[in-house]
């Protein structure tokens, strides 16, 4: 199990190999619950998250289609979907500052087999820090926050169609930011052939 | 065809409102090159994912998600557990309200790990105070492996299924077991979350029991339950 791919794993998945979930899990389990964590800022919550992440894994795998990415995306849009859902539904949680460290937290090293995140992570970061200060609010705001555009529009007062063409924009920064380090996102977020 | 490039980008960050989530879906059902477009955005999107602090989950999380795994259609076989007796006479019942309160607390980790899901499923359909409404008059009870059952005052219960698809030729049904007998209360296919008006009242003592049966379901059972839950 070791040598196959993210595609393989899943595929695996689809058909009920228990196993491969379970390696599915540990390769992916940290990384989404960090990005729960980081949205909905709590930990019970975030591994909510994470669990109903995990049953759509093995109900849906089988339905996966292979040529709409990669698994790790799926993985992480659904993740970050159902994060987002529950975030706004917990108002509360907004209040807080985005850049509120959660400093109750330990930071874990990375898992061995996902040490390439480390170096990912600081690209991504780089990247990041590179956009315009509106594309990275936009970004921010939106992925980590939760917040829809019409409530982008009114807490930035610009109007609505302004958010849209920023949002578009600042997408399109990003990638371009990762690109000019080396990365293209969708054909490298797998971590089994990196 | 007047493409979507703009709502794509908000619709990676899910931050469409309804009526623009609406019309990027219908749009991307018949555009390839919108679809290839949504691959890239979403792969940037992930991109962010990567960007925060790793963290630790929790140990017992790690449980809790392969419990999901856990097989859930065995095969009518011997070490199934039948139907359980009913409870002991002279068990002492709360005392507040007509209803018998649940604890989960008592539950194992599944189930445990279940009863927070029918929690998340509710408060999808309502919004979160009209869902702890629910919640405080009706009683969430456990169908290990399966799901839960979430029981009203008035009798009326909601069967909440985490199963795979039933086999070919094959349905699930679901069964108020009063004392001995099975009352029939409905039958579904699975797969994914299916949630379940049971045709039949259950009243308190009641178990709600679910078994595999020919398509179109039984009037008896015909096969050991895969799940029984204790009494609602
Ligand atoms: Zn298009």
């Amino acid at each position: 199990m070791e040598h196959l791919s993210d595609h393989g794993l899943l595929a695996l998945v689809g058909r009920g190999d228990r196993e491969a979930f379970a390696r599915l899990y540990d390769m992916y389990g940290g990384a989404a619950y960090s990005l729960a964590l980081r949205i909905v800022r709590d930990r019970d919550l975030a591994a909510d998250v994470v669990q109903n992440t995990f049953l759509a894994i093995w109900t849906q795998a089988r339905t996966f289609d292979s040529s709409r990415g990669q698994p790790s995306t799926w993985i992480l849009t659904m993740t970050h979907h159902k994060a987002v859902d529950m975030v706004r539904r917990e108002e509360r949680r907004r209040a807080e500052p985005l850049d509120d460290a959660p400093a109750a937290l330990d930071p874990e090293p990375p898992v061995e087999h996902q040490a390439w995140l480390g170096v990912a992570r600081e690209q991504i970061a780089t990247a990041l820090a590179r956009l315009p200060d509106p594309h990275r609010e936009v970004i921010e705001l939106a992925y980590f926050a939760g917040y829809t555009q019409s409530e982008l529009a009114e807490r930035l007062a610009v109007p609505i169609g302004t958010v849209k063409s920023r949002t578009f924009a600042a997408m399109n920064a990003l990638r371009d930011a990762l690109a000019a380090l080396g990365m293209r996102p969708e054909d490298e977020w797998n971590t089994s052939t990196s | 065809m007047e493409h979507v490039d703009e709502l794509i980008a908000g619709h990676a960050l899910r931050a469409l409102s309804s009526e623009d989530e609406e019309r990027v879906v219908v749009h991307l059902a018949e555009c390839e090159r919108c679809r290839r477009r949504l691959r890239e955005t979403e792969a940037v999107a992930a991109s962010l994912a990567y960007s925060v602090p790793q963290m630790a989950p929790p140990p017992e999380l790690r449980s809790r998600v392969l419990a999901i795994a856990e097989p859930v259609v065995a095969a009518p076989a011997a070490e199934a557990p039948a139907v359980e007796a009913p409870a002991r006479p002279g068990r002492p019942r709360p005392r507040h309200g007509w209803w018998p309160r649940v604890s989960l607390v008592a539950v194992p980790a599944m189930a445990l790990a279940l009863g927070a899901m029918v929690v998340w499923n509710v408060s999808l359909r309502n919004d979160l105070d009209s869902s702890r409404d629910d919640f405080a008059h009706g009683a969430a009870v456990a169908l290990p492996g399966v799901g839960n059952v979430v029981a009203q005052t008035d009798g009326n219960a909601t069967l909440f299924a985490h199963l795979r698809r039933a086999p070919a030729g094959k349905t699930y049904e679901a069964w108020v077991i009063r004392g001995t007998v099975a009352l029939p209360a409905g039958v579904f296919e699975g797969g994914g979350t299916v949630e379940l008006e049971l045709t039949q009242s259950a009243k308190p003592g009641d178990k709600i029991a679910v078994t595999v049966e020919p398509k179109g379901g039984s009037r008896k059972p015909t096969t050991t339950p895969i799940a029984t839950s204790r009494s609602v």
